[in-house]
């Protein structure tokens, strides 16, 4: 059993190396050990000498120089006593113009920002959010936008999965349930003109949609901190279960629930707190042929089936039931890698 | 012994956890002391606004109406102190007035007869249309929009920029406008009181002109696709009481939520105006300042 546990501490330290190698450069083919200082062992003393491959880059020391850490700018073990042991000298090597390795060398903003940039610089740079592959789950809560007679305010819920990062295809649906509200307006045209509008209540919707993607950005707020957002298009075919409100009629006529067959299309802003969850605003519009009551009223007819037509407008009416979505989204899994370098 | 190899594996993977954790550490260190620490969220922007006029005409499109519908062409005048603050004035004429399907409706659908002589356009006599008569429209009583003026302060806290199918790349900024506005109608004129005409008489329908004050704000998106010429959108609410059906439907009985025979102040009813503008911006000078 001590053999066994000296191979288990021997794997631990195996483990751990390949760590401390990740960041450090493929050691060039040629670039001899004479071009760059040996390395000193350095991982109990605290000593700024750098392995000879973090070195390939720096200009060769002058002859008879002392040798000189990668940084250059920190003489020998004493420097490095400052930040601890070694601490600094993996930094300087990989980054040599972090402030800590260069104390007495400001940077000058000004000048760094007039320095050329590479040409290849996209307008936005890495998407924020890769939604690539993820399930994205949707509350909101939706208010009527364009029917003042009778509003239709629903809670509702979208699952969409992204195909690509901006192609998604998913579920929505709304549960307008009790929530349909007669408007005083209706009451008020009633009295004044003497004449009613048929009203209709909505119970339930739900719809296949797919939603494309082609717009997205970032705001600077305030000039201090940027936030993300994208746009999206979406659309599908569902259906909606409606009914008449009585009307014209109420004392004769009461009405089912009918399931009609609607489509949807929306436009939505997504605005990110972070890169996996969201704000969104989208106002969509479910489009239908309504069945509708019927405004002329047939005395002899008042208690016939109403399938033949005598309770409802012999003509269905196009309807579109404009909404304003307002709510949350979730993406997962809540994390993603980039697949290309940024 | 089965307790010690235990003990064993477990602070072996303890050691190897804590090092893990602690070459995480160190990335984060890196980034927070990295050169751009203090850096400005964004350099080198392009001050599409700051010390610069603009024109903008505009047209405007009222949303959700129930009995008629404006549409009104104007323009906004903003002088841009900073990026993020500008004053000006929007306005706008009614160029375009039209009845919505509720108002046809009522129109060829409500009897004129002395139920509805005080409420629907009817020409002839009091109590109903006169044979011959030609037909009195229901949409002439209806209320509307005539002119909109408002001075009012611009805030634009988000300045951004939009990338549409990844090929076409344009700067944007979001603002928020808020001031007085006058706003010019045309209703009803009162009818049914002491020394007024009656509200059955034909001639009661005839609007009259008012000027309403009310606070009026707005949210925008501006689209820069050239430093002289931008183009958006705005969502502008308007809200002020007025009587838009030209109903007498308030006055009396409890709460004085019933006719009153009169047409009146009390006949106006709240409502949230909307208002949709869409806009071509010029700004001067033509060349925008540019940030360090």
């Amino acid at each position: 059993m001590k053999q066994a546990r000296r191979w288990l501490l021997l794997a631990a330290a195996l483990v751990l190396l390949p760590q401390a190698a990740y960041a450090q450069k493929k050691k060039p083919k040629g670039s001899g050990a004479g071009a760059t200082p040996a390395a000193a062992p350095a991982a109990d003393t605290g000593a700024q000498a750098a392995p000879a491959d973090m070195d390939a880059d720096a200009p060769a020391p002058a002859p008879g120089a002392p040798a000189t850490p990668a940084g250059g700018d920190q003489a020998g073990p004493a420097a490095g006593g400052d930040t601890g042991a070694g601490g600094d000298m993996d930094i300087c090597q990989i980054t040599p113009d972090a402030p800590q390795c260069t104390a007495t060398k400001e940077i000058n903003l000004g000048v760094e920002a007039k320095k050329a940039v590479r040409a290849e610089v996209y307008a936005v740079q890495q998407q924020y959010v890769i939604k690539a592959q993820r399930f994205e789950i949707q509350p909101y809560f939706a208010v009527t936008l364009n029917d003042q007679f009778v509003s239709h305010d629903a809670p509702g819920l979208s699952l969409n999965y992204y195909i690509t990062q901006v192609l998604a295809v998913g579920l929505n649906g709304n549960w307008y349930g009790s929530l349909n509200q007669d408007s005083d307006f209706n009451f008020q045209n009633r009295r004044a003109a003497r004449i009613a509008v048929p009203l209709n209540d909505y119970q339930a919707s739900g719809d296949l949609n797919f939603t494309y993607v082609p717009m997205y950005g970032k705001f600077a707020g305030f000039g201090d901190f940027i936030f993300h957002y994208d746009a999206y298009i979406d659309g599908g075919v569902g259906v909606i279960r409606t009914k008449p409100i009585p009307v014209i009629d109420p004392d004769n006529r009461s009405f089912d629930w009918n399931t009609l067959v609607n489509f949807d299309v929306g436009i939505g802003l997504r605005i990110f707190f972070n890169r996996w969850l969201a704000a969104v605003l989208e106002v969509r519009d479910i489009m239908y042929f309504d069945k509708i009551e019927n405004t002329k009223i047939q005395p002899g007819l008042a208690a016939a089936d109403p399938v033949k037509g005598v309770w409802y407008d012999p003509n269905t009416h196009f309807t579109n039931d404009v909404q304003l979505q307002v709510g949350l989204s979730l993406f997962l899994p809540t994390s993603f890698d980039y697949t290309l370098p940024k | 012994m089965t307790r010690r190899f235990v003990k064993s594996v477990l602070a072996s993977l303890a050691v190897a956890c804590a090092v893990s954790a602690t070459g995480a550490a160190n990335a984060q260190e890196l980034q927070l002391t990295g050169p751009l620490k203090g850096a400005p969220a964004v350099r080198h922007l392009r001050l599409y606004r700051q010390g610069r006029f603009e024109i903008a005409p505009a047209v405007s499109f009222s949303l959700l109406d129930e009995y008629r519908r404006t549409i009104l062409a104007g323009a906004r005048l903003n002088y841009n102190i900073t990026d993020w603050l500008a004053i000006g004035i929007w306005g706008g004429a009614g160029v375009a007035s039209l009845s919505t399907d509720l108002t046809d409706k009522i129109d060829a659908t409500a009897p004129r007869d002395p139920l509805t002589a005080i409420n629907v356009n009817h020409s002839g006599n009091p109590s109903g249309q006169a044979k011959g008569a030609p037909a009195a429209s229901f949409a002439d009583q209806t209320a509307k929009i005539s002119y909109v003026v408002s001075p009012q302060v611009t805030f634009i806290p988000f300045r951004g920029k939009l990338a549409i199918f990844n090929k076409i790349f344009v700067d944007t900024d979001l603002y928020i406008a808020g001031g007085v506005a006058f706003v010019g109608v045309q209703e009803r004129e009162d009818c049914g009181g002491a020394s007024e005409v009656k509200c059955s008489n034909p001639s009661s329908f005839a609007l009259q002109s008012l000027t309403k004050v009310a606070p009026t704000f707005g949210v925008g998106l501006t689209f820069y696709p050239s430093t002289f010429v931008s183009f958006g959108v705005e969502y502008r609410a308007l809200p002020f009481s007025w009587n838009r059906s030209g109903f007498d439907s308030r006055g009396s009985g409890p709460n004085g939520n019933f006719p009153d025979q009169q047409v009146n102040g009390d006949d106006e009813t709240f409502k949230f105006n909307m208002l949709v503008n869409v806009f071509l911006g010029f700004s001067f000078p033509t060349a925008p300042k540019i940030s360090e």
